[in-house]
């Protein structure tokens, strides 16, 4: 008697549990499309991740005061946040626990390290879930995956689209191509595919001779050896790809306390952080160039201003503005598929073209067969009076380029 | 087998269990962790195959375990080999690296041989990443993928997973259960005495790295398919090596059950906290999980399993054991006493044992110097001397712990010198230590059994022979208790009988009867001269006279290393010398 009375009991909790998925259908229209961030929040990286965040936010505001998904009832957008930590293996199971915890999952962004973003579309490239990605490794988009699309011009082709402008502009202020370069870079997967290019041909092409390249695994402790390289070889220019903004910083330190003055070029970002000021002199970086895929450009100075006011960010780096891009992106996706499934988004994504592109630089709002996305240039930064300001493309700079003297 | 497989009934229970909480799991994050839990579970498993039972701690498994993931990782990309063959595979180059760091790393110890171990995967994780594969992924397969080991579900992970861990949790009570397992655990309670009993240390632990190895690269090529995307620092990281140390030591080492309840426990709780916590703290989990794993090793510093059996075995058959060890006692003094009638025994003509001119140097100290002296078979023969008169060292020549700088060892006709202890078991040589070296952990029966298997062919041999040991030295009633819980004198018959259960023609008995009250010493002299009746040939050192005197056919004084005097007891006894070395010159004079 008593059993049967508990499996009684048990079987409607049974169906009550199996009844509900469909009554949370029928009330779906109303409810927020969800979109994830997942980006490192904590460790390292953090800070990367938390501008990606700001940018998200501001995206997904914009977006819904602008009435959300209209296609879809006007449902707004709902950003779900997951942190990727700061290895290759949290990333890759913050990525399964993404998967497996939010269903409801339409697209997501992430994830600034192309280590981690390679880890985390390993996962989501299997659970169909579309990702668009700011990171630049051409290992990303080189696997045949149906469902990545990197905004950001891949490393290759940034060395490719900035060697030339780079010497052109040293020659230009100068009087005279430099003709042998030092690389520094550390081991991850974009510094890494940039460098690859690089010595496969770039820098033959534009008559550059390699004289010194050393790889450092991030974080980095001691600079000295590094820098020594440096003052020994003498190159006329010197490449510098770092990821983490203390390796940055802690390189360039180094470099003034020896005295080292190359004129150096980074690629990447970690040498524009606002934290960099924190320990810098701003004088000291002036002058400093690098070649980023995004950047805060002529025309975005609402946007600057809004992520000043709200998040006390000085300037706006390609974390900021190219996640508030996605945003509008999946937006336009979004309202083309209207649909909740993101199957159907990623066939979207794939196929369809809308028109030119406002928060990445260059190019069209489509992605070709690989998922690159068409078209797509980089700025080129510097430090001038201490905020590093874009100074290429020209019609979107916000200042010229000036070479750095020695 | 079946015995093997019988003991692991609960085991059975718990996979079956497991495998029916797998089925009704539908959040693929739930089921990886699932699988990951048979992934640390088993590399524990593999840990504990050489650390657990031998006690060499090793810092370095991520060695074993990142070759097998970056094997099984770069055969497919590369070759288009399935993982399902280069889980074969990693499990042979497991093997082939477990031997290739064992062989240098074992002739390290203790600390140095933890801290060594420690730097091969630190080698290899720079290795690998100057090869140029910062991070490396499984190919994706679409067309089958089941012959890739690829499959959507992942339930089917943790099935496979399940069968990964049964094997190896069979392999594991199977060496157990044999000499194998016998051998590790002798060498982790006492490496001397293991040696000393006719193990070869070498190599059965060669045979345990290799297996252990075998075991971690197979879990390794698992490990990659599971988790897609490896680095080196996520394969042979520092931190890999401590989960399957912390998986082990958490549950217990040492015992099959103790990595599946560290990792059981371990894994979903680290998970639990990462998922939960890390959102809105980040880097707390971290926290949670090293006070978590503090707190533990304060209360069960040997291990849950530990804890949870002695705890439970403590308490409910107490009155049992104290009456057992009542009767023990009773029944120890019944069959010894009988013998107190100083049975005869014949000494021969034959030289059993021949020592000519051995010397043994440590830096400006001559240990032994220049000494010669013959057994002939049947003899007991004593070597006393003061304390420092280089008795010991003289026995860890004869028995092969040490090499002596000049001079030989004839054995039954053959020179020994220079061979391992084990060697000199085989050729009939047991001893017994003067610091008592029980295998403390192990039941009497198995610490005698130990020393039986150098002659014994089957594992019932083995039993037979440590069986008639123990009742020659009148400990059968004993026979299943934990050596731990033995008195001293009861300690001493053991290590008897273990010397014996090796069949030696001499027996070499270091202070056998140190630290034993008159009486108790009285039942030792009996057992002695018994086994002198049945023939064997005996060599014991006291620094004590009296009970000698009663024992012994003939005398070896050593003073200082060197031979002051040879001769019958009661030549001895009157000796000046022999006064003079023990009491001082004043009282040789006087006497």
């Amino acid at each position: 008697m008593k059993l049967t009375r508990r499996m009684l009991l048990l079987g409607t909790m049974l169906s009550a549990a199996l009844s509900m998925p469909s009554t949370e259908a029928l009330a779906q229209n109303a409810d927020p499309v969800q979109v994830g961030l997942i980006a490192p929040i904590s460790g390292i990286y953090a800070r990367p991740g938390t501008v990606m965040r700001m940018g998200a936010e501001l995206g997904v505001e914009d977006v819904n005061a602008a009435g959300g998904i209209e296609c879809l009832n006007g449902a707004p957008l709902e950003l779900v946040v997951i942190d990727s930590g700061d290895s290759v293996e949290k990333a890759a199971n913050a990525a399964q626990r993404m998967v497996a915890d939010y269903p409801g999952l339409v697209a997501a962004t992430g994830s600034y390290l192309s280590s981690f973003t390679l880890a985390v579309t390993e996962i989501t490239e299997r659970a169909n879930l579309p990702v668009l990605t700011l990171s630049y490794s051409d290992l990303i988009t080189g696997r045949d995956f149906k469902n990545v699309f990197q905004t950001s011009a891949t490393s290759g082709a940034q060395a490719e689209i900035a060697l030339p402008i780079i010497m052109n502009l040293a020659e230009e202020q100068t009087g005279k191509r430099p003709k042998t370069v030092a690389v520094i870079t550390d081991n991850t997967a974009a510094s890494l595919s940039s460098v690859e290019r690089m010595k496969k041909g770039l820098l033959a092409d534009v008559g550059l001779e390699l004289v010194s390249e050393e790889v450092f695994t991030p974080p980095l402790s001691d600079a000295t050896s590094l820098v020594q390289e440096i003052r020994a070889r003498r190159p006329d220019l010197l490449f510098f790809l770092p990821t983490v903004i203390s390796d940055s910083k802690l390189i360039l330190e180094k470099m003034q306390e020896f005295r080292v003055k190359v004129p150096t070029i980074s690629f990447g970002i970690a040498i524009a952080e606002p934290e960099v000021l924190n320990t810098m002199q701003a004088e000291l970086l002036d002058g400093v160039m690098s070649a980023v895929a995004n950047w805060g450009v002529k025309g975005q100075e609402g946007l600057i201003k809004r992520l000043n006011e709200v998040y006390g960010e000085p300037w706006m780096t390609q974390n900021a503005v190219s996640t508030y891009g996605d945003m509008w992106l999946l937006k336009a996706a979004l309202e083309k598929s209207c649909s909740r499934d993101r199957e159907k988004l990623a066939e979207t994504l794939r196929t369809s073209n809308f028109g030119p592109s406002q928060y990445y630089p260059g190019g069209t709002l489509s992605f070709d067969a690989s998922g690159r996305r068409e078209g797509a240039s980089l700025t080129i930064i510097q430090w001038q009076n201490g905020v590093p300001v874009t100074v290429f493309p020209e019609e979107m700079a916000v200042s010229a380029a000036k070479w750095p003297s020695e | 087998m079946t015995a093997v497989l019988r003991s692991l009934l609960p085991y059975f229970a718990f996979a079956a269990v497991y495998l029916l909480i797998a089925a009704f799991v539908t959040n693929s994050y739930y089921q990886l962790i699932m699988t990951l839990v048979l992934v640390w579970a088993s590399f524990g498993l593999s840990w504990n195959m050489l650390s657990g039972y031998t006690g060499l701690v090793s810092f370095g498994h991520a060695s074993f375990f990142g070759l097998g993931a970056f094997s099984t990782v770069l055969a497919q990309t590369y070759f288009g080999i399935s993982p399902w063959i280069m889980l074969f595979v990693s499990a042979a180059i497991g093997a082939l690296a477990g031997v290739a760091i064992g062989l240098p790393t074992f002739r390290l110890r203790g600390h140095y041989f933890a801290l060594s171990m420690l730097a091969y995967p630190l080698a290899m994780l720079y290795v690998f990443q100057w090869l140029g594969y910062p991070e490396v992924t499984i190919p994706r397969v679409l067309d089958k993928p089941a012959l890739y080991m690829q499959f959507s579900d992942g339930r089917i992970y943790t099935a496979i997973g399940l069968v990964i861990l049964t094997i190896i949790v069979v392999i594991t009570r199977f060496v157990e259960q044999t000499r194998f397992g016998m051998a590790l655990i002798a060498i982790k309670q006492n490496e001397l005495a293991a040696e000393s009993a006719g193990i070869d240390t070498l190599a059965w632990k060669l045979k345990a790295i290799a297996l252990s190895g075998a075991i971690a690269g197979a879990v390794g090529a698992f490990y990659a398919v599971v988790i897609l995307v490896i680095t080196p620092q996520s394969v042979f990281g520092m931190l890999v090596s401590a989960q399957a140390l912390t998986v082990a030591m958490f549950g217990g080492p040492g015992t099959v059950w103790g990595p599946i309840i560290g990792a059981a426990f371990l894994i979903p709780i680290a998970e639990t906290l990462h998922a939960e916590l890390g959102n809105v703290l980040p880097g707390i989990q971290g926290v949670v999980y090293g006070i978590a794993i503090v707190l533990l090793i304060i209360l069960a510093p040997e291990g849950i399993f530990w804890k949870v059996r002695d705890h439970l075995r403590n308490r409910q058959p107490k009155e049992t054991a104290a009456l057992a060890a009542t009767a023990a006692y009773a029944s120890s003094g019944n069959s010894t006493k009988p013998v107190q009638s100083h049975p005869k025994h014949t000494i021969s003509d034959e030289i059993l044992l021949d020592v000519r001119d051995i010397t043994k140097r440590f830096g400006g100290l001559t240990a032994v110097n220049n000494v010669t002296f013959q057994v002939p078979r049947g003899i007991i023969l004593g070597i006393i001397g003061p304390n420092g008169a280089g008795k010991t060292t003289l026995f860890n020549l004869l028995n092969g712990f040490q090499i002596p700088d000049t001079g030989k060892v004839i054995l039954n006709g053959r020179n020994m010198v220079g061979q391992k202890p084990h060697r000199l078991c085989m050729s009939g040589v047991g001893r017994t230590f003067q610091i008592m070296r029980p295998f403390k952990r192990m039941s009497v029966r198995d610490n005698v059994k130990v020393g039986a298997y150098v002659h014994a062919a089957s594992e019932d041999e083995a039993e037979q022979i440590a069986l008639q040991a123990l009742r020659d030295v009148g400990l059968e009633d004993v026979a299943d208790r934990v050596a731990g819980t033995l008195t001293t004198k009861q300690l001493r018959l053991m290590e008897l009988a273990r010397a014996l259960a090796g069949r030696p023609d001499l027996l070499l008995l270091d202070e056998t009867l140190a630290g034993l009250g008159s009486e108790e010493a009285a039942d030792v002299v009996a057992v002695i001269r018994e086994l002198a009746r049945r023939g064997k040939t005996i060599v014991i050192i006291e620094h004590t006279m009296q009970a000698m005197v009663q024992l012994v056919d003939r005398f070896l004084v050593l003073d200082h290393g060197e031979i002051i005097m040879q001769g019958s007891p009661e030549e001895v006894t009157r000796d000046p010398r022999v006064i003079e070395a023990y009491l001082g010159k004043k009282w040789g004079a006087d006497a």
